[in-house]
């Protein structure tokens, strides 16, 4: 409860500061363009040649707006392990996180909040509202759950990636620009059609790092594309589970913790 | 005064050339990113049922590997030392060196980028060639073209390192935030062909797509590659980078004059 407490001030906190530059609602406005123009190239190709088999515009940006969602809402609310790795451990700054008498998690967590980050899920959340509705899916209590424990197990599971390069980064101090692959890079992999995706691709980010199976099962089962019921609700297990062992990382990296910096 | 800026330029690339590894990570994940990109794209060109039209798909692929070697003029992010400077008030220091601050900071910023082609775009693209079939990146379309490619490249170079100048400029306003700054940089990165080739967009919109600033810093040499662009036609995209590069240094130069005089040295 304390902790929660510490979480949600710390996030006040940020927000009031953030608020404090002049140009605060352009950032807004820059991450909200940003998550429109992202899919712009996917949306393009679809315009200029038609659908891929049953795979339409609609079902491709459903897809990808889960993941987008959920690495959004991750990327607002764990914000300060996404920098964790540039700014607390290669400045020192974290040996400061180690004498407050808070869990390191909730400090390093909330230790970085950007108001315009949440422009992002709400843009995501909107596609995927619009392409909910494209696809005729009736609202009921079942899709709804579909809804939110994929969207609840997608931010777990971008959590646990961004608390996972944190754990390592104890080891490289920065050289962490491959992880892309598993942030930013992770859902570009959803603008491919699943049964043409490159087998690689999709066991990577089914098993290693279930990405797929916070949006592309749960999207199947919501409008009815043929997978069963079970590995649409897999999200939520999914994640609790990958967040888990990516805690795991991230206490090895701590114990192993010299000071860098100056 | 002009040994100056070539020390500055010299200096400043010697010391990013010390960060060699994560410029090779970086080459990784550039590396990666193209090669969902090309399965995407394949995906369409192969299985979809409409026209299609634009590119090939073999020039979409090699535009993607000319894309990664050039992504050192990503028009995204100004120099990181310079943004501090600015944040932290080392600006003030700055101002009083015997030098104009806009061409100093210009061989700084240019310098930075010399590291990142080296290191991380060009061993991804040597690399891109020695890839199995669909994936591979293929040699140019022809000995002219690469001849006028070279010097495109060049013509890009100076438009991207005057273009992150125009954006300093902007962010020399530190009340502002970062805000102006990433729009416009979002704004080149999409209108750069970073997205989706140019000619791939919609018909339509192709002469206004091509006499566009940003063109000229990724689609303008990536044509000239792929053979898109007709050899004779060169001049036209060559004209077009230079006349956009005059125009930011230009744009740049007067806003950072101007901000100067009313600059707030921040912090102690």
């Amino acid at each position: 409860m304390k902790e929660l407490r510490f979480y949600v001030r710390s996030l006040r906190l940020h927000l009031l500061g953030g608020v404090e530059y002049k140009g605060w609602w352009i950032m807004v406005l820059q991450v909200l363009v940003v998550a429109v123009t992202d899919p712009i190239g996917t949306v393009l190709m679809f315009a200029r040649f038609g659908s891929v088999g049953s795979w339409s515009v609609e079902r491709i940006l459903l897809i990808y707006a889960l993941a987008v969602t959920s690495y959004g809402l991750a990327e607002s609310l764990f914000r300060g392990f996404d920098y964790f790795p540039s700014k607390m451990v290669r400045s020192g700054d974290f040996d400061r996180l180690l004498l407050r008498p808070r869990t390191l998690f909730t400090q390093a967590a909330v230790s970085y909040f950007h108001i315009h980050r949440l422009a992002r899920p709400a843009a995501g959340l909107a596609v995927v509202f619009w392409c909910l509705a494209r696809q005729n899916t009736a609202p009921s209590p079942r899709s709804l759950w579909l809804l939110v424990s994929a969207l609840l197990g997608g931010t777990l599971v971008y959590a646990g990636v961004f608390v996972f390069m944190s754990g390592i980064s104890f080891f490289t101090v920065g050289i962490l620009d491959w992880m892309i692959i598993f942030t930013n890079a992770s859902y570009q992999v959803t603008r491919i059609p699943l049964p043409y995706m490159p087998g690689a691709l999709r066991s990577v980010f089914t098993f290693v790092m279930p990405m797929l199976v916070i949006s592309y099962y749960p999207a199947s089962v919501l409008c009815g594309w043929g997978e069963p019921l079970w590995k649409g609700l897999l999200a939520l297990p999914a994640g609790a589970a990958f967040l888990g062992l990516s805690l795991l990382v991230w206490r090895v990296g701590v114990r192993h913790y010299k000071s860098t910096g100056s | 005064m002009r040994k100056a800026y070539l020390s500055i330029f010299r200096i400043r690339a010697a010391e990013s050339f010390q960060y060699r590894i994560a410029a090779l990570s970086g080459s990784l994940t550039s590396f990666l990113w193209a090669v969902i990109e090309i399965a995407a794209f394949t995906v369409f060109f192969k299985y979809a049922r409409g026209p299609g039209g634009g590119l090939t798909l073999e020039q979409t692929v090699s535009h993607i590997w000319v894309r990664e070697l050039l992504l050192f003029l990503q028009p995204y992010n100004i120099d990181g030392d310079l943004l501090g400077k600015l944040t932290s008030g080392d600006v003030g220091v700055e101002l009083c060196r015997p030098l104009d601050l806009y061409w100093h900071w210009f061989a700084r910023t240019s310098a930075g980028k010399l590291v990142v082609f080296v290191m991380r775009c060009l061993v991804c693209f040597l690399v891109a060639f020695l890839l199995p079939g669909g994936f591979a990146a293929r040699p140019p379309a022809s000995p002219a073209g690469f001849l006028l490619f070279v010097p495109a490249v060049l013509c890009a170079f100076l438009l991207c390192s005057s273009f992150l100048m125009l954006m300093t400029a902007v962010r020399t306003n530190i009340t502002w935030g970062d805000g102006p700054m990433y729009l416009l940089g979002l704004a080149g990165g999409l209108l750069s062909g970073g997205y989706l080739p140019l000619q791939l967009w919609p018909g339509f919109m192709q002469p206004f797509l091509l006499l566009q600033p940003f063109a000229g810093i990724c689609d303008i040499p990536a044509r000239l590659y792929i053979g898109s662009m007709e050899p004779s036609e060169a001049w036209l995209g060559i004209a077009v980078q230079l006349f956009w590069s005059v125009v930011f240094i230009a744009v740049g130069r007067f806003i950072m004059a101007r901000r100067v005089k009313t600059l707030v040295v921040q912090g102690g």
